[in-house]
């Protein structure tokens, strides 16, 4: 019981993982993820306060109502954000001690994506697949499974909010990520396209180990995925329910 | 009921468009006021004013200058309503399509007078003086301009509302992909097109007017260095534009796995690109007692400098009064060091390494 409440006080989870690489030995990973005195303020005010956060590998859903402050954290995990505190990607890359090494290992989809309306999907995925290091053959599977493929020159301006968020989806899984930070990634996507994201997901997942984190307003089972972990954020500050 | 909510809407909606597009065109173009108040007033007193304008009065040619330079400034207010139309936080401003035209048009007049209150109370006092001096063929030109210059505003602003076009310039798509070093140049370009031709003309005739102007007396080097001062520092504002663009249009950029210097690398490029008609200026027109070497030394310590400016506003808010209280301090600074001798390499030293070192310090941050 003391424990319990420590751990949603605190929000924390100790759970160890086995993970198998690409060669097939096992990885053994405690935490993926650990936040430690997290502070984030705009203009003085604080709009996040995580003083300890340990997240296992597998797929945590971070739910809340708007402006809870689920975007924020999101943002300052992908490293957009400047914050006090500690962030930790597998016990060993710091985000402002090693950022290239934490930021090739941490991907990021926005809710709400915007690009220069002048821009193509083709010159976006060019700078950011070449920044990520992006293994041969991946751009073209990912956006040819996304769809993205058949509006590849043309510039944004000209997209749908639902074209938008298949280039941010696309952007986010380029690289060899441990961690992807998916805001609303059900938001504006057709079901069809849905289906095949959450799928290779979940392929992501089980064959390379490559670990999310999401955010929903839409109910979370659609994505057919096993979400390890529901934390709930409110006013800043978040709580484990699971 | 519906009679007295009327004006109290009326007058909500245009406190609203004032909040949209008055107070923030005049809080942007805080700096380039204080500049030119300092210029206009710090350098030149009422008397100097009063003796201007009792010669534009009395002068057609002179008086069609002051029209033109206030033309700019219109073009300058519309450029600004086309941008915050366009803006796409401001797609809800296309409901305002729907108010009756003749409402929709008085609304876009106040603003618009709004935009052009400096001018229109410069033109106040040009006309008390074209009264005093009973001058009323030039006070008649005076408030035609003044009139055509709302109605073309307005218009202009109207246009804009009914045609919205993400495009400022209907520039071809390229066939082939864009660098990211070029990805704001072409932004600069296609969506702030007069802020671009404006930093790029006034550094590319500054640097020819003095290369011109060289060879006519007793000059020595100090003169292209302050040339070149003057046109390092009508780009002080492309940092923040850039920084603008990026925190707007390129949220992902800070999730990029790329070191402090491979960030600062593709600045330069991107810098080097935007400085690159300089080069070409100075070398076009360089005085026969120059040396090669010289302008090359000139070329790179402006990029450097340009540099250093993009290292001390990226990523920063700024209050724009600050900026060019700085930037201003630094053209006196520079003055008085140009003066005293400070040589080109000295320069090119201070304006690399303070880039380099303001970056490296600004990522650690």
């Amino acid at each position: 019981m003391m424990n319990d409440e420590f751990c949603q006080r605190h929000s924390t989870v100790h759970i160890s993982f086995i993970i198998y690489n690409r060669t097939g030995d096992p990885v053994i990973i405690q935490k993926l993820l650990t936040v430690t005195n997290l502070t984030k303020a705009y203009n003085g005010h604080i709009a996040l306060t995580v003083p300890e956060l340990q997240l296992p590998p597998g797929f945590h859903y971070f739910r809340g109502g708007n402006g809870s402050g689920k975007t924020t954290l999101f943002r300052t995990v992908a490293g957009l954000l400047p914050f006090s505190g500690e962030i930790v990607l597998a016990g060993k890359y710091e985000i402002s001690r090693d950022p290239v090494a934490y930021r090739m290992r941490v991907n990021y989809a926005e809710a709400e994506p915007l690009y220069p309306s002048f821009l193509s999907a083709r010159d976006l995925v060019g700078f950011v697949s070449k920044a990520k290091k992006s293994p041969v053959g991946q751009v073209d599977a990912v956006a040819n499974l996304l769809g993205v493929d058949s509006f590849w020159t043309k510039p944004t301006g000209q997209f749908s909010s639902g074209m938008l968020k298949k280039l941010s989806l696309l952007l986010a899984l380029l690289g060899t990520p441990q961690l992807v930070l998916l805001d609303e990634p059900l938001t504006t996507l057709d079901v069809a396209t849905a289906e095949k994201l959450f799928a290779y997901i979940q392929q992501l997942h089980t064959s390379e180990g490559v670990s999310f984190l999401l955010t929903s307003h839409q109910d979370v089972s659609l994505t057919g995925l096993p979400i390890t972990s529901v934390w709930q954020v409110n006013e800043g500050v978040i709580t484990t329910t699971t | 009921m519906k009679g007295l909510l009327r004006p109290q809407l009326n007058h909500a909606m245009l406190t609203f468009l004032n909040r949209i597009f008055i107070s923030p065109f005049y809080a942007k173009n805080a700096g380039t006021f204080l500049v030119i108040l300092l210029l206009a007033f710090g350098f030149l007193s009422a008397t100097e004013h009063k003796a201007l304008i009792t010669a534009a009065l009395g002068s057609p040619f002179f008086l069609a200058i002051v029209f033109v330079l206030w033309t700019l400034y219109l073009l300058k207010t519309i450029a600004f309503i086309w941008q915050e139309l366009t803006a796409p936080e401001h797609l809800f401003l296309q409901t305002f399509w729907l108010i009756p035209t003749s409402k929709r048009w008085a609304l876009w007049l106040a603003i618009q007078t709004g935009l052009l209150l400096p001018i229109i109370a410069y033109a106040g006092w040009m006309i008390q003086l074209g009264i005093h001096f009973q001058r009323w063929d030039s006070l008649s030109a005076i408030v035609l301009v003044i009139l055509i210059l709302l109605i073309m505003g307005a218009t202009a602003a109207d246009y804009r509302l009914r045609h919205p076009n993400p495009d400022s310039l209907r520039l071809p798509h390229l066939t082939v992909q864009l660098p990211y070093e070029l990805f704001f140049p072409a932004y600069w370009l296609r969506h702030e097109p007069l802020s671009f031709v404006l930093t790029k003309s006034f550094s590319g005739l500054l640097l020819a007017g003095v290369c011109r102007l060289y060879p006519t007396d007793d000059y020595d080097q100090r003169l292209l260095l302050i040339g070149l001062l003057l046109a390092v520092l009508g780009h002080s504002q492309v940092g923040g534009q850039i920084s603008e663009f990026e925190k707007k249009y390129l949220l992902f950029l800070e999730n990029l796995p790329l070191s402090w210097l491979q960030r600062f690398a593709r600045y330069a490029f991107t810098y080097g690109l935007i400085w690159f008609p300089e080069l070409l200026i100075l070398l076009r027109n360089c005085p026969s007692e120059i040396r090669f070497d010289y302008v090359i030394w000139l070329w790179l310590t402006g990029w450097g400098c340009i540099l250093l400016m993009h290292s001390l506003s990226y990523g920063r808010t700024i209050i724009p009064e600050r900026w060019l209280s700085g930037v201003l301090a630094t053209f006196i600074g520079g003055l008085l060091a140009i003066m005293f001798g400070v040589p080109v390499g000295a320069w090119l030293v201070l304006g690399w390494l303070g880039a380099i070192g303001f970056w490296y310090r600004s990522v650690l941050t």
